[in-house]
């Protein structure tokens, strides 16, 4: 099952198209990773979802609803989304930014609950920044900031969370860190996540669902497994490879064939 | 649960039947701190003048008793205390908003052309014969909103780009400070004579005549103010996080602009462009409150004592001679005006 859902759905900015009637399920309660190589519209794919950009053409559904007619507030109610590049107004404090992840659960004359109270302590608890409440946003490291942010759209207590490239500008710990937090999100809570991965093995080891995209298109999607092999590796990213089991989560790992060096002299 | 700890931070919860609102702490304090100012500068003001008159006088008479000053006070200091008091408010709680909007403090109403759109309409209406303060302010919304509408239409590019925005901005307000200035000299000479005063910022002779037409466009924009300090939360983070978060964004930054447009003009008809209040305010105010937006009411209070402590200053200090308003705010604000500057070339965030 599938709340959320894209039919033929074109995407252009300006002139230019970038994604290509394209057809995609969400599926429930699954971690979904996009994958493909640079400019292959998945980032543009995840934020049409959100209602970030409109379609050219075909539409997103939500609950078998075009999103374009869904009041935004109410979409907001649903699906969380955390953009590649969140800019913190200056001198916030982390509470106050995590907090306002409730704007969609709240009213000009309801604008502090204690429902909203008690899902923005879950929220920095679970991130683990419920001790950096008081401190302001500007003056974190890129990991700490990057667990604030996904703390906001946990706030927002949505049953789909969108997250496009959380991992970029991470070192490789709190990479790990954030992708094993939304492994977690999604387990205890049986949310549905779809995120957009740049690393072709990250994505083999968090997804339970992958889909590959390149020029606008799915290319394939499916279980790591069956579909991260050496010819898919080559049609998407045109790189030659092994493909062996990950030595610690059995999942396909990805080795690029031998790097580049001298030729061997011909003759001697 | 150990939920007290982890309310926004700083913000006081009021709870009154089933609603629930949030009250940054400082700037309520910071609030009360500007209003007994204000307060103590008002009395002074109005006690200062040609004749001085004793504190005790003056709070006699605002208490509506019997006083030999009632006069003095009650109609010739007093409408000028209200009106500079409005037309600071006005202008401070103008530039919050358009800063806010365009995420740049040099975005406010006087450098973007809105003050100048509605002078050149002012002047304008002048160089015809209309020169009384009781109307122009209406014109001055007129011409202020028309002149946004222009920024707004030209800086439009599939979105709205800050730096586009205050750049076409300052285009238009060079090129109707240039009308203005035609209008003036086509005008004949004592209407220019008015004009120049008014270009420059000037509370002098507003009686409670003068008063009306900011007194009621404050009240009529009092809803969209309270409406406007909650949308902010949300307007000051950026446009992908808060449509994410479920915010109509190109809906509720027209009309935080069209509230800021409004409030720019009138105040603009009524005391003419006093310039770098709309700009100043809001900054020195956010300063204060160390908020994460800028703060709208602290924005007003800032507004209106810079006003009016600047008239002040202007009466009583080459007396008898008198400054007009703006003279005064322009030497407070050029100066911080290259300080901000400066300091967002060497990296200071907006």
């Amino acid at each position: 099952m599938s709340r959320l859902t894209a039919r033929e759905l074109t995407l252009a900015y300006e002139d230019r198209t970038v994604v290509h009637g394209l057809d995609l399920a969400v599926p429930d309660g699954k971690v979904t990773v996009i994958v493909g190589p640079n400019a292959c519209g998945k980032s543009t794919t995840l934020r049409a979802l959100g209602r970030l950009l409109k379609p050219k053409g075909g539409a997103v559904l939500l609950d078998g609803e075009e999103l374009a007619k869904i009041p935004t507030k109410r979409i907001a109610q649903s699906i969380g989304l955390l953009p590649q590049t969140p800019v913190a107004p200056e001198a916030i404090t982390v509470a106050d930014l995590v907090s306002r992840g409730r704007q969609p659960h709240q009213a000009w004359w309801k604008q502090w609950s204690r429902e909203d109270e008690r899902a923005v302590v879950d929220a920095m608890e679970r991130t683990d920044v419920a001790a950096l409440a008081e401190r302001p946003v500007d003056e974190l490291s890129g990991g700490q900031r990057q667990r604030v942010w996904i703390a906001m759209a946990l706030a927002q207590e949505t049953d789909l969370l969108l997250l496009d490239e959380p991992t970029t500008y991470l070192d490789i710990s709190h990479q790990v860190e954030v992708l094993d937090l939304v492994r977690q999100l999604n387990h205890e809570r049986g949310r549905t996540v779809a995120v957009v991965l740049h690393d072709l093995n990250q994505a083999a080891r968090y997804a339970d669902h992958l889909v590959a995209m390149k020029a606008g298109r799915v290319v394939a999607e499916g279980e790591p497994e069956e579909v991260v092999t050496a010819d898919l590796v080559r049609e998407v990213f045109g790189l030659e490879s092994v493909v062996i089991p990950d030595p610690v989560t059995g999942s396909p790992l990805v080795i690029p064939a031998a790097p580049w060096h001298a030729p061997a002299p011909m003759d001697a | 649960m150990t939920s007290t700890s982890v309310r926004p931070v700083g913000y006081g919860i009021v709870r009154a039947r089933r609603g629930s609102f949030l009250l940054h702490r400082r700037s309520a304090a910071v609030a009360m701190v500007l209003l007994l100012v204000l307060a103590a500068v008002s009395v002074a003001y109005l006690c200062v003048g040609e004749r001085f008159v004793a504190p005790g006088e003056v709070l006699k008479v605002i208490l509506g008793q019997d006083a030999r000053a009632t006069f003095v006070v009650e109609e010739l200091r007093m409408p000028r205390l209200a009106v500079g008091l409005m037309v600071g408010a006005a202008f401070g709680v103008a530039g919050a908003l358009i800063q806010t909007v365009a995420r740049n403090p040099l975005a406010s109403p006087d450098i973007i052309g809105i003050s100048q759109g509605a002078g050149a309409l002012t002047v304008g209406a002048m160089t015809f014969g209309l020169t009384s303060y009781t109307v122009l302010p209406y014109l001055s919304i007129v011409g202020g909103v028309a002149a946004a509408a222009l920024v707004y239409v030209f800086a439009w590019r599939g979105g709205l780009h800050a730096t586009r925005f205050v750049l076409i901005g300052i285009g238009f307000a060079i090129a109707l400070r240039s009308l203005t200035t035609l209008f003036m000299t086509k005008g004949d000479y004592l209407v220019a004579q008015q004009a120049q005063i008014w270009m420059t910022g000037s509370l002098n002779g507003r009686g409670w005549d003068e008063a009306a037409p900011i007194r009621w466009t404050l009240l009529l924009m009092l809803p969209a103010l309270l409406w406007a300090a909650r949308a902010q939360r949300t307007v000051s983070l950026d446009d992908d996080t808060a449509t994410a978060l479920g915010v109509r964004l190109g809906r509720v930054r027209l009309g935080l602009v069209v509230v800021g447009v409004v409030l720019a003009s009138v105040a603009t008809g009524v005391a003419g462009p006093v310039d770098f209040v709309a700009l100043l305010a809001p900054q020195i105010a956010r300063r204060m409150t160390r908020t994460a937006q800028i703060p709208l009411l602290c924005s007003a209070l800032t507004g209106a004592l810079v006003v009016v402590a600047a008239d002040l200053l202007g009466r009583r200090l080459f007396s008898p001679t008198e400054l007009p308003v703006g003279v005064l705010t322009a030497a407070v604000g050029a100066p911080y005006l290259i300080w901000l500057i400066v300091r967002s070339r060497t990296g200071g965030k907006a």
